[in-house]
């Protein structure tokens, strides 16, 4: 998939691309922030990695700048600044995750990987999760290419956990995105669901995990 | 911030100065009013003396009263050259004999020989009257015959100035002296006061060793005030310098480990060896991140200690966040995570900022040391008390180490820094809690914050972020 990398640190962007051209992703590098800013006019990518620090143009404006086009392109922020400030401003400003400096690579490569993820699923309207892949299109669901039931609900709840894998959804979120203003939501129905959902995808490989107190999250392999 | 305040020399001298005016007056009133009656007294002699002649001088012939006032009577008199004498002579019946018939009798018949003094006015001149009177033994007329002899003010009036005047110049020699005793003795008080501030001035600006200056009884509370503060401060620098030197040894180790492997490195061909190498200088990389990491969060710590102003935190929605942050995606083990919350928030007046610091070192610590397949965040109100436990199913830290792992840098381990705790520690005296520790059980090993809980809050702001 399509990278580009906005980073003024050799040292680092070397890496990065080094990293992720090994994985097989195409990656773009620039390394000032204007110029970043007009490539990302004509250009489309799958990932953007941004670092806030950069010459010319600053990473916060370029991601307001991409917001205002309308852009769905994940970002993932890079940081070296104070991480609090900067990370309110960033996932104010529509950022999809943010790293401080220095990260482990094995931390940015997972992250990366989640963002990718959700862009693949964006372009081809496939999720996929082991062996389960989720046609959003046609709102199929196969695990290894054997079709298999779900109801409305537990489809919705399948997609939303595994459009972003790894990532922890409180009970209430899921509430509040499973039912509408006609139902009578309840924390125990999220319960039932995910244990249904579960049970359908015995053996798939995608494990929905209960994390008590916390909520659930989809661990792909 | 010290304010400019009146001086404390000019403040006493005000003082004194007014006690010896408001003194001055009264003394000064006094002796006019002892002058006044010392001049009375003196004059008045005089004054009865000379009618007490003229009394004598009456006599008594067939029936007939007649009175010759001898000359000696006036010329004791005329001694207070100025004044002018009034006189009349009354027989028993009360009819004038001689003299200004319209001066005023004053108290008319004394029947006695006691001489009568008063004050009276005589054509517009104030006057001293006296009034003696002479039982006339004749056959015919026998009764008290009176002398009224009246004498102008300004003989007494003289005398009595002339003795205020000398006695307001003791007045005023003595209060002369006794300002200049004051003035000399406020400068000797205030000397110790100049002493002090000479000693500091002098001092070298490394030595903070207490004051050792003779001083009056009065100004030892702030001298020994004075003295608890340079050990206080000495005690903050000293610590300062240790924490220092400490971060030093801990950012040049795994640098200088850092470099040696580079080196070796660029020397080794066995590709067997180069992988170890490799995996060392990650390491060494990793570890100097997170010190540096934990030193910025250590110093912004410290800060907002002095400068956060509390808001009123649920100390649930704040954890549950602070987990779901703290724990990374690239986790290589499997820990299951829960969160055990209370029914009702918990709330607690606190900096959101360095609590979710305070606490998600605390879960990287259990992630990193300790947590083999359980960790577990528990939040819950206890009394008075708002609690945090983060248990961990790990080896924990053996309750003889529990002093000493507060401290920071206190790990010799080859991966952790050793400053969570003492961050953890720090936030925690911020907000005036505790931090302690539960050892090893079924359950698993527990650090524990301990905060002040707040009851009732008229608005609730979540501290957990949305993300």
């Amino acid at each position: 998939m399509r990278i580009l990398l906005v980073e003024d640190t050799e040292d680092v962007g070397e890496a990065i691309v080094a990293r992720f051209e090994r994985i097989g992703h195409t990656v773009d590098w620039e390394k000032n922030g204007a110029m970043a800013d007009e490539v990302l006019e004509v250009q489309a990518y799958d990932l953007l990695i941004l670092d806030v620090n950069l010459p010319a143009l600053d990473g916060f404006t370029i991601l307001k700048r991409l917001r205002q086009r309308k852009s769905k392109t994940p970002v993932l922020v890079l940081t070296a600044r104070s991480q609090v400030d900067d990370r309110v401003d960033a996932l104010d400003l529509g950022a999809d995750d943010y790293l401080v400096k220095p990260f482990d690579y094995r931390e940015l490569e997972a992250r990366a990987r989640a963002l990718l993820r959700r862009s693949a699923g964006e372009s081809t309207n496939q999720l996929v999760c082991g062996q389960v892949t989720i046609d959003r299109g046609s709102r199929a669901v196969a695990i290894n290419g054997t079709p298999i039931d779900l109801t409305r609900r537990e489809l919705t709840l399948l997609e939303i956990l595994a459009a972003r894998p790894g990532r922890i959804f409180g009970k209430d979120e899921l509430v509040d995105q499973l039912f509408g203003f006609d139902d009578e939501p309840s924390p125990n129905a999220v319960e039932q669901y995910v244990a249904r959902l579960r049970k359908k995808l015995a053996g798939s490989g995608a494990e929905i995990r209960t994390l008590r107190g916390l909520g659930y999250q989809i661990v792909c392999p | 911030m010290i304010r400019p305040g009146r001086s404390l020399y000019s403040r006493i001298i005000l003082v004194i100065a007014l006690v010896f005016g408001v003194g001055s007056v009264i003394l000064g009133t006094a002796a006019w009013f002892y002058a006044r009656l010392a001049a009375d007294d003196a004059y008045d002699r005089l004054l009865v003396g000379a009618a007490l002649q003229i009394a004598e001088s009456i006599y008594a012939q067939e029936g007939t009263i007649s009175v010759d006032p001898p000359v000696s009577a006036f010329e004791t008199l005329s001694l207070s050259a100025n004044d002018r004498i009034f006189y009349k002579v009354l027989d028993p019946h009360g009819a004038v004999l001689t003299g200004y018939d319209d001066l005023a009798a004053a108290s008319a018949n004394t029947g006695s020989h006691e001489p009568l003094i008063s004050d009276g006015e005589y054509r517009g001149f104030p006057v001293r009257v006296a009034v003696v009177g002479r039982l006339v033994s004749d056959p015919v007329a026998p009764g008290w015959a009176h002398v009224v002899v009246a004498q102008t003010r300004e003989a007494r009036i003289i005398l009595a100035r002339d003795l205020t005047l000398k006695a307001l110049l003791l007045v005023f020699a003595m209060t002369g002296l006794a300002f200049m005793g004051v003035l000399f003795a406020v400068r000797r008080a205030l000397e110790p006061l100049t002493r002090v501030e000479r000693e500091l001035r002098s001092r070298d600006p490394k030595d903070l060793t207490p004051l050792d200056v003779e001083i009056p009884r009065e100004i030892q509370t702030l001298v020994s005030t004075i003295n608890r503060f340079m050990d206080r401060l000495s005690g903050r620098i000293a610590l300062m310098q240790r924490f220092i030197a400490d971060a030093a040894h801990q950012i040049r180790t795994p640098l200088a480990g850092l470099a040696s492997q580079v080196d070796l490195l660029t020397e080794e061909t066995q590709p067997g060896r180069r992988e170890h190498q490799l995996s060392r200088v990650r390491e060494r990389t990793a570890e100097l991140g997170r010190l540096t990491n934990q030193l910025l969060s250590h110093a912004m710590i410290i800060h907002r200690a002095e400068v956060a102003e509390f808001e009123t935190i649920d100390l649930t929605a704040l954890a549950r966040q602070t987990l779901i942050n703290a724990v990374p995606l690239s986790l290589d083990r499997d820990v299951d995570l829960a969160f055990d919350d209370p029914p009702e928030p918990v709330l607690m007046r606190g900096d959101g900022v360095s609590l979710r610091e305070a606490l998600s070192n605390l879960i990287h610590n259990a992630l990193k040391h300790g947590a083999k397949t359980r960790l577990e965040v528990r939040v819950f109100a206890e009394d008075d008390a708002a609690v945090i436990e983060v248990i961990d199913d790990g080896p924990g830290i053996p309750a003889s180490e529990w002093q000493r792992v507060r401290e920071p840098f206190h790990t010799q381990s080859a991966t952790g820094s050793g400053l969570g705790l003492a961050i953890a520690g720090d936030v925690v005296r911020a907000h005036g809690g505790e931090l302690r520790f539960r050892e090893r059980s079924e359950d698993g090993f527990a650090v524990i914050l301990r905060f002040k809980r707040q009851h009732e809050a008229p608005e609730l702001r979540t501290g957990g972020d949305a993300s």
